[in-house]
């Protein structure tokens, strides 16, 4: 994250106080890791879960520790890690809150998934939502035992995925049904997952007390009818059909991201992943880090734990040392034309007096901005435009006497780990291949590229990150376009477009990248 | 802001083919924040025609000014001036003229093509917005201008053409008269769309000068 061999740093103070959006149970368990830490946590949002069974106790409450405004809602956000600037919304009254760090806990609704099943929802087709409702009171149990008992299915995993979440509650309220009297609980389960802690327990639990379980390979035969359902399923062992008509059946829920999430995510300037869950997946990152620095997701009790970690790890005692010259905007040069900051894919640049800013806070170094900058006004301390080209003249004249000359222009987060592991272990590399060292494939500009070859390189390789594995989330993406509009550009200009060429690599591809490499050769 | 386009690669290395020594002059204002003319786009053009034309071939400098639009700033090539052959300027076409009247006797040659007056839509991404027409009826038209999103550049609309909020030549553009009465109605103000707007005058059309107020005095002691 922080340029290698750094020189300039500067300490800067920070505030400790710790905004938590999101007043479900992993918010407020987050609130009360955090206070437990010693940091104030602030948490917003509509409260659905109770603050003290979240571990929110009454002294942290009374002490400040754990400050929790109810129906309060996330307006804006400006600043960076240390020092958010946060726009705080109740009814028609806003006020603006500094805090050192954000927590988003995520609340998703359920939609059930009825229609996966043929099923439409009635007094007895239920969601898995509607029957904890039932088991949450005595009224709600004595309904479902309706004086002699009942039978309850539950169908899960044959409508979506299955994840140790809905498997849990699945396991948790058969196991609850079962105890009441003279009910027994079916359950038809397709995927199921089971690595969540204690999970193994409840399902061993559930079968102690009678739970009969089948596992179909497909999804069971079900007819319902004005009255009734039946469920039937083929047993493999007795090799007959076994048919129930349950008195309730409770259909799986799938996870809606909801406009609430998304809209928080866009106010916040963190990505979302495929399904719009927050945060964006990064194998570069913790799970509870975002893309942005100080900004932290929360989905649960154990995210909350670690987002308090990552929370001390950060605010520390209020002072943090950073790193003055990862990248700096020369404002002689910068005419403000916000492409950096539309590019930047951690939230870390705004502009101030005429100039664009990059906060040392919250720039991780990747360079995308200083290779889309237009006017070259920005600067990386550890990755100069002059050390890079120079670099590159190098690496071309080193290799001068070898066919073909390569200029490989490597991520350091895994070309250029892939390419020193291929030369150690021996593979065979191509005599006038170079590596040039990049903090990411987003800090390849396009007169890199083409300068490598008015130098006088046969080819230029740019070696990013597969798709969707980028430390910088996106460095990897502009690289490929940058390419692609360079081939294009060699072929307008009549030069032979497969000169230029992009990869995709992981650091531990050691054998792929010399295949790729001595690929590319033989083309050349 | 001004937008401009790079020029195709095979035009512009006609243009510069017959000189010795070329100096490629970005402008860093308008054309640098539509990434067409900024010093990055100055640096890859050159390396692309160092490319084409080879070591033996034409040599390029690279200077990129404030603004090729103030005499201030083209002061600045002065003493650089002798040494090229030509200009290759990459501001847009008032930048190149600009240059080329500061320069007389230099040849200047444009390396992008002037497109518009537009806005920023995203990185890369622009549309025009003005058409510079010296008489704006924004105001009246709920700041939709006319003259720029009407296929006919109408004062006075919607004509026989809008179609169920397109533009009869192509459905996918929108009907500009269309838009202004919907932002009109949201408002509150149809009533303006009932004004009859003066044909514009587009006769005897030379270039246009602007003052601005405040600075006749001056403007006319400079002769």
């Amino acid at each position: 994250m922080i340029a290698e061999k750094s020189s300039k740093t500067i300490d800067v103070q920070i505030n400790k106080d710790v905004l938590v959006v999101g007043a479900g149970k992993a918010g407020l368990t987050a609130a009360a890791q955090i206070a437990a830490q010693g940091y104030k946590a602030v948490v917003i949002g509509n409260k659905t879960a109770c603050a003290c069974g979240a571990g929110c106790s009454k002294e942290m409450q009374d002490a400040g520790l754990v400050e929790i405004q109810d129906g309060t809602s996330l307006v804006d956000i400006a600043g960076v890690a240390g020092d958010f600037r946060v726009t705080l919304g109740k009814g028609e009254e806003t006020c603006e809150v500094t805090f050192g760090a954000v927590v988003v806990a995520p609340q998703y609704t359920g939609v059930p998934l009825n229609s996966a099943y043929g099923l439409a929802l009635n007094d007895k087709v239920i969601s898995q939502t509607q029957l904890e409702a039932l088991l949450a009171d005595d009224a709600g149990k004595e309904k479902l035992v309706n004086g002699s008992g009942s039978t309850v299915a539950f169908l899960s995993g044959f409508g979506q995925e299955g994840d140790p979440t809905a498997t849990g509650r699945v396991l948790a309220s058969a196991l609850e049904i079962q105890k009441l009297e003279n009910c027994r609980s079916y359950i038809y389960a397709g995927n199921v997952k089971v690595g969540a802690k204690g999970m193994e327990r409840l399902f061993t639990q559930g079968r102690n007390e009678g739970v009969v379980c089948f596992k179909p390979k497909t999804m069971p035969t079900i007819e319902q009818d004005k009255e009734n359902v039946k469920i039937v399923i083929t047993d493999p062992v007795v090799r007959a059909d076994v048919e129930l008509e349950p008195d309730y059946v409770v259909v799986e829920e799938g996870v809606v991201v909801g406009p609430d999430n998304l809209g928080i995510a866009q106010t916040l300037g963190i990505d979302a992943d495929v399904d719009g869950f927050l945060p964006s997946n990064n194998v570069h990152r913790f799970p509870v880090k975002s893309n942005r620095e100080g900004i932290y997701v929360a989905q649960n009790d154990v995210d909350a734990a670690n987002v308090a970690l990552q929370v001390k790890a950060l605010i520390g005692d209020g002072v943090r040392t950073l790193t003055e010259d990862i990248a700096v905007v020369d404002d002689t040069k910068c005419v403000i034309c916000l492409t950096c900051y539309r590019c930047c894919p951690h939230g870390a640049i705004f502009w101030q007096d005429g100039a664009a800013v990059i906060s040392p806070a919250a720039c991780q170094g990747c360079g995308i901005c200083a290779s889309e900058c237009p006017m070259d006004a920005i600067q990386l301390g550890e990755f100069t435009d002059a050390d890079l080209k120079s670099g590159v003249k190098e690496a071309v004249a080193s290799a001068a006497d070898a066919t073909p000359s390569i200029v490989a222009f490597c991520c350091k987060n895994s070309a250029l780990e892939a390419g020193e592991a291929a030369a150690q272990f021996g593979h065979e590399m191509p005599a006038g291949f170079r590596m040039v060292k990049v903090p990411c494939a987003g800090k390849v500009d396009v007169d890199f590229i083409m300068n490598a070859l008015v130098e006088g390189a046969d080819g230029v390789m740019v070696a990013a990150c597969h798709e969707g594995n980028c430390k910088a989330e996106r460095g990897n993406i502009y690289a490929g376009w940058r390419v692609e509009e360079i081939r294009q550009r060699l072929e307008n200009m009549g030069l032979n477009k497969d000169r230029v060429v992009f990869t995709t690599i992981a650091s531990n591809m050691a054998r792929e990248f010399a295949c790729k490499v001595n690929e590319f050769a033989e083309k050349l | 802001m001004i937008v401009a386009e790079r020029k195709p690669f095979d035009e512009i290395k006609d243009m510069v083919s017959s000189y010795k020594k070329v100096l490629t002059v970005g402008c860093g204002t308008c054309v640098a924040v539509c990434l067409a003319g900024g010093s990055k786009e100055v640096e890859t053009l050159n390396a692309e025609l160092n490319l084409a034309f080879g070591k033996d071939g034409v040599e390029f400098g690279a200077e990129t000014l404030e603004r090729q639009c103030d005499m201030e700033f083209l002061d600045e090539l002065e003493s650089k001036a002798g040494e090229y052959d030509a200009f290759l300027s990459m501001a847009c076409g008032a930048g190149i003229q600009f240059l080329a009247q500061r320069f007389p006797d230099k040849p200047v040659l444009p390396a992008v093509n002037t497109s518009f007056i537009g806005v920023n839509l995203d990185v890369g991404w622009y549309e025009e917005k003005c058409r510079a027409c010296g008489n704006c009826v924004l105001d009246m038209t709920g700041g939709i201008c006319p003259v720029t999103m009407c296929a006919k550049g109408l004062f006075n609309g919607p004509c026989g053409g809008t179609n169920q909020g397109s533009c009869e030549i192509d459905p996918d553009q929108p009907c500009a008269w269309f838009q202004i009465y919907e932002r009109l109605a949201a408002q509150g103000r149809l009533d303006q769309i009932i004004k009859l707007s003066p044909p514009n005058d587009w006769s005897n059309q030379k270039p246009r000068k602007v003052i601005q107020p405040g600075y006749e005095a001056r403007v006319k002691a400079l002769g």
